[in-house]
């Protein structure tokens, strides 16, 4: 029962939003390394959606080209989600390990991920009169990944209903504070550089003169 | 050996640096600043001047004495000059070239005989109906109206009326009449809008009042205001409006303009005899649309618009009081240039007070240089003008031509892209359509010029897509049951 290889286990999970999380568990599948791939995708599928998205839908500012905002929206958003998650499921009991956490969110990304990608390519085949294709692709991506991210949280955790309910909104509170020590740590980090270059500008110009 | 190297590289440094200074020098010698317009994401880019500064006219230049702060200038159906010379309490009437004055007004014969002077006269107006002169005769808190002779057919002062506040001064800044002879005064002031009397001189009420700006304050005091008693309200300083500043009649409609530098709602309003606002709903930003800041005087360069004046072509002049510019809009308030500079050269202002439109040419009112500056247009202004009006009236294919000259100089020119993605796309080439709409960020001619292309695409490649549909079906087909037979034998052999 159930022997199937890395990549069908992907097909699984995203499949069946209820049982497919559990089997996974129960069979201790999933790989590190599809979750990695899967979280690229979304940092490159957050790229093309603002950047390459058809020109009668909207026309981005092109002057400038800064890839900061994209890592911040991808990469680090779900790396937040993970540690904020592992953090704070290890007080409520949870058995998930932060690498379950990992691999399972990002499987349960998967559709808001090729929600992306469809719309870019369809922005480009559609008209404005039929956008509302790209809006019920949106929808149906995202609340799609917001079921199988309910579902994973649940199953990796071993959660009742209610407690994943809980967890999830005590993990975006964990987040927004890890973002604002980060922001924080950033800020101050700033500050010390400032004054490290400003005191060695100084002594090479005492030095020099 | 090194040092010497050193100093060549300094030396061709500097000579660098001077030679390029000297070009800059040169190049600005003809304007005072360097021209500029805003691009599709609104950023002020680099452009070509739409017009030049002629002449700076005093009034040595017209064979009498010098002005002392003139304040308005008005053009005549007859092309006469009339300058409001505020300092010297006089009219000055200058013919169209502005080589000579005509006639000077400084005292006027009332209905009884006696004789009457003006008093920091700010407003002239001549009527092209009733050729009447309309003076806004400011410190004397009155508006005369006369015949081109001098001879006082009418004056207006302050209206005993419920509606006016008796408490509250009469100072007319400008006047202005419609086709009946509805007679409109911008009163110094007072914010309820522009005192409208009747042709026989009765005060009929006020018209066109500005809207308050919905400020956080504002919407903050509304909701103090619920919970206070009617004593404390009494004594609230309340919110109003800023007063109209200027106006301009053209046809049917009244274009004034607010010169403020905290507002920016309605700082440009097209208002038609209902006194309903044409312009409300547009989102246009009149003047520079992120004022600059300047350092040596700690000043946000906001804009202050203080005159308006609508040309025979439609187009709206605006003069911006704090940086000394003219912004010139088409009828539908695209911008297309920007002139001018607080500058001391020609073609530079200090204090600018009003602005008037002959055919091509724009005269600006100095109130402390005391000159009337002419501009006229250039080259590329006349190419933009030209298309501009094309394209206003809908031939886009006429304005094709003239488009593509304007893009020859200047390729940033974001109207011209606008044209010709929508000549191009009545042309039926929906690939240029395409092309310039997307340089335009013309989103609506994009997503039209797309479908467009999208129908011929369709038309020609709809064989192939069909064929490409139906192998791609088979060979799927194809592969499933082949995988399905793998399967089979694979559970067979277990």
């Amino acid at each position: 029962m159930m022997d199937l290889t890395e990549t069908q286990w992907v097909r699984y999970a995203v499949t069946h939003p209820v049982e497919g999380f559990d089997d996974m568990r129960w069979k201790k599948s999933g790989s590190l390394k599809i979750a990695f791939l899967i979280v690229g995708l979304l940092f490159f599928g957050e790229i093309a959606d603002d950047r390459l998205f058809g020109a009668q839908f909207f026309i981005s500012y092109e002057r400038i080209f800064n890839v900061v905002p994209y890592i911040v929206r991808s990469i680090i958003l779900f790396a937040v989600w993970v540690v904020g998650n592992w953090a704070v499921c290890t007080l409520l009991d949870g058995e998930g390990t932060m690498k379950n956490i990992c691999i399972y969110s990002a499987y349960a990304i998967i559709p808001y991920v090729a929600q992306l990608y469809i719309n870019v390519i369809l922005s480009h085949v559609l008209i404005r009169d039929e956008s509302v294709f790209l809006d019920i692709i949106r929808i149906a991506g995202i609340g799609w990944t917001a079921v199988l991210l309910f579902s994973a949280i649940k199953s990796v955790h071993q959660y009742s209903f209610l407690k994943t309910a809980a967890a999830i909104l005590l993990t975006i509170a964990a987040m927004l504070i890890m973002l604002f020590l980060l922001v924080l740590m950033l800020a101050l980090l700033q500050q010390i550089w400032i004054f490290i270059s400003t005191v060695v500008t100084e002594i090479i110009y005492r030095i020099k003169v | 050996m090194m040092s010497k190297l050193k100093r060549y590289i300094t030396a061709a440094t500097a000579f660098a640096v001077l030679a390029s200074f000297g070009i800059s020098v040169t190049a600005s010698a003809a304007a005072p600043s360097d021209s500029y317009n805003y691009d599709r994401w609104g950023d002020a880019i680099p452009s070509q001047a739409g017009y030049t500064a002629e002449r700076a006219v005093t009034g040595y230049d017209l064979g009498i004495d010098a002005f002392d702060s003139p304040s308005d200038i008005f053009c005549s159906y007859d092309r006469l000059f009339y300058i409001a010379d505020t300092g010297n309490d006089r009219i000055v009437a200058a013919d169209e070239s502005l080589e000579n004055a005509v006639k000077i007004y400084d005292s006027f014969t009332m209905p009884d005989g006696s004789v009457t002077t003006l008093n920091k006269p700010s407003g002239v107006f001549i009527s092209p109906e009733n050729k009447n002169m309309y003076i806004a005769d400011t410190e004397n808190s009155r508006v005369l109206i006369a015949d081109t002779d001098g001879n006082v057919l009418m004056e207006i002062t302050k209206p005993d009326s419920e509606i006016y506040d008796s408490r509250k001064t009469f100072l007319p800044q400008k006047v202005t009449a419609d086709k009946a002879g509805n007679i409109y005064i911008v009163l110094g002031n007072i914010t309820t809008g522009a005192a409208m009397f009747s042709p026989d001189g009765s005060f009929i009420g006020f018209y066109g009042a500005n809207r308050v700006e919905p400020t956080a304050k504002i919407i903050r005091n509304y909701f103090r205001n619920l919970f206070m008693s009617e004593e404390k309200r009494a004594r609230r300083k309340r919110s109003v409006p800023t007063g109209i500043t200027n106006f301009d009649i053209d046809g049917d409609f009244i274009f004034t303009c607010t010169a403020s530098s905290s507002q920016t709602t309605d700082t440009v309003k097209k208002l038609n005899a209902a006194g309903n606002n044409i312009f409300a709903n547009y989102e246009v930003t009149f003047g520079d649309y992120t004022p600059m800041y300047d350092t040596s005087r700690n000043k946000v360069m906001a804009p202050s618009i203080v005159d308006i004046d609508i040309a025979d072509d439609g187009n709206i002049n605006c003069l911006d009081h704090t940086t000394g510019r003219i912004f010139q809009y088409d009828e539908d308030c695209n911008l297309l240039f920007i002139t001018g500079a607080i500058a001391r050269q020609t073609g530079g202002f200090d204090q600018a007070a009003a602005l008037e439109s002959l055919d091509e040419d724009l005269y600006v009112v100095d109130s402390v240089k005391n000159t009337v500056t002419v501009f006229a247009e250039t080259d590329f202004g006349k190419t933009v003008h030209k298309a501009a009006a094309l394209y206003n009236e809908g031939r886009y294919e006429e304005a094709l031509g003239p488009w593509y000259e304007v893009l020859k100089s200047d390729g940033n020119y974001h109207r011209a892209h606008i044209g010709i993605a929508s000549a191009l796309l009545r042309q039926g080439d929906y690939k240029g359509a395409m092309k310039y709409a997307k340089l335009a960020d013309a989103g609506k001619i994009y997503n039209k010029a797309f479908e467009g292309r999208r129908r011929e695409f369709l038309k020609a490649n709809f064989g192939y897509i069909l064929a490409g549909t139906a192998a791609f079906a088979v060979i799927a087909a194809a592969s499933a049951r082949l995988i399905r037979r793998r399967k089979k034998e694979k559970e067979a052999e277990s």
